[in-house]
């Protein structure tokens, strides 16, 4: 089962990613800091990442680039409510950019794809 | 390629992470597209603000006007170091970004859709940049920016009145007076404006009256290299690592040469900060007068 690590501030967003993910058949582990992501990399080894930016501490972004350090083969997702980070060169190093919306099909297929 | 910080999209070894290159220069004879070993290379905008692909379908809505959101947004990654900013660039390499920006508009200007490319450059995180690597921008627009538009039409207005160039007289009142001339040599010129937006702003024109930037030739070319590098580094004498934007501004993709209008570059250090009274007003305030900003530059050891 492929594994996927969810990282995001917000609990709310576990509570409705983790669902629909997990009914695609998923194994769903949580994150709720850019620093909480990079000490479970190791230990739980995700085969992708889908990836919150705006969050206290280190932002999605810095929190990419040091993933993309550590394994760069590793497919993550950038999810985020706004499209202005898309002006940020840095997030190149992610692998898609989602905007968050309440209907996560474009967000399953990215998963989909990127997991394939 | 390891970054100073973190993983940088934009460092040799990772060219997978970007779009394919629509332009690269290289040294070595055998270099392959996409691949390490160029020494620039442009790609498109990852993420754009506008997409190629599509028509305008241009509408009314009421008394406003709409288009679909098509243009071209291209990065140009002018060195293979990370760490090497644009005002250390030697003239060899240098020369090749302003190579791509005319490389590139050429291109460009062929897609009918497309009105005028906005080239532009930030440089520190005060003044836009998101990534230390080195890098310009061009944004392709399929309608003429404001701003151009109005230096096209006030200097037109000027030239019915003057059948002159404004530019041209400025060019030539500035090389007189020489109270605000940075640098020059015998094609270009680089002066702190009259009216500075910013302190330390500075625009680089070329002596002989062009509106296109693809006008130059190679003589050019080398001038404007060796005066914009000077400039850089009389700026970054005064100002280490200084925040800056500069924007080429010039005609339209197409037009005819225009006897009024006049391409240059404008260099903006980004030292103060665009509040309310500037941006509800349009009005700036610099505290430092440009005579003087000019002779801090022009006395900065280089």
């Amino acid at each position: 089962m492929k594994k996927i690590l969810l990282v995001d501030d917000e609990d709310s967003i576990h509570l409705l990613y983790r669902e629909e993910l997990e009914e695609e058949g998923y194994e769903v582990h949580s994150a709720l800091s850019g620093e909480e992501a990079l000490a479970q990399l190791k230990i739980i080894a995700p085969d992708l990442v889908i990836l919150d930016i705006n969050m206290p501490g280190i932002n999605g972004i810095d929190a990419l680039r040091q993933i993309k350090e550590i394994n760069p083969a590793l497919p993550v997702i950038l999810s985020s409510a706004y499209q202005e980070f898309k002006q940020d060169l840095a997030t190149w190093a992610s692998d898609e950019y989602i905007v968050k919306s309440s209907n996560l099909d474009e967000l399953k297929a990215a998963v989909k794809k990127h997991l394939a | 390629m390891k970054a100073g910080g973190g993983f940088c999209p934009l460092c040799p070894g990772n060219e997978n992470t970007t779009p394919p290159e629509v332009l690269s220069y290289s040294s070595n004879d055998g270099h392959q597209a996409n691949r390490p070993g160029w020494d620039l290379r442009v790609v498109p905008n990852k993420y754009p603000a506008l997409v190629i692909e599509g028509s305008l379908n241009k509408e009314g809505d009421g008394l406003y006007d709409r288009m679909n959101g098509i243009g071209a947004h291209e990065v140009i990654i002018e060195t293979p170091d990370h760490h090497e900013t644009f005002t250390s660039l030697p003239p060899e390499r240098m020369i090749k970004v302003f190579l791509a920006y005319r490389d590139r508009l050429l291109d460009l200007a062929q897609d009918p859709r497309f009105r005028y490319v906005m080239v532009f450059k930030n440089f520190g995180a005060a003044a836009g940049a998101s990534l230390e690597h080195s890098h310009s921008q061009l944004i392709a627009l399929p309608i003429l920016p404001r701003m151009i538009s109005s230096e096209i039409e006030g200097s037109l207005s000027y030239y019915k009145y003057k059948e002159r160039c404004i530019f041209c007289d400025i060019i030539r009142q500035e090389i007189n007076q020489d109270q605000r001339v940075v640098a020059q040599n015998d094609l270009f010129v680089a002066i702190v404006p009259y009216a500075p937006r910013s302190p330390f702003e500075m625009w680089i024109l070329p002596k002989r009256h062009a509106s296109s930037y693809l006008a130059m030739d190679n003589d050019h070319f080398k001038a404007l290299t060796t005066i914009f590098s000077e400039c850089m580094r009389r700026l970054n004498t005064c100002i280490p690592n200084v925040p800056y934007n500069f924007v080429l501004h010039g005609a339209p993709l197409r037009s005819q040469p225009l006897d009024h209008y006049h391409w240059h570059f404008e260099i903006m250090p980004k030292l103060t900060m665009i509040a309310g009274f500037e941006w509800g007003s349009g009005f700036y305030i610099n505290p430092i007068a440009p005579e003087e900003a000019a002779q801090f530059l022009k006395e900065a050891a280089i």
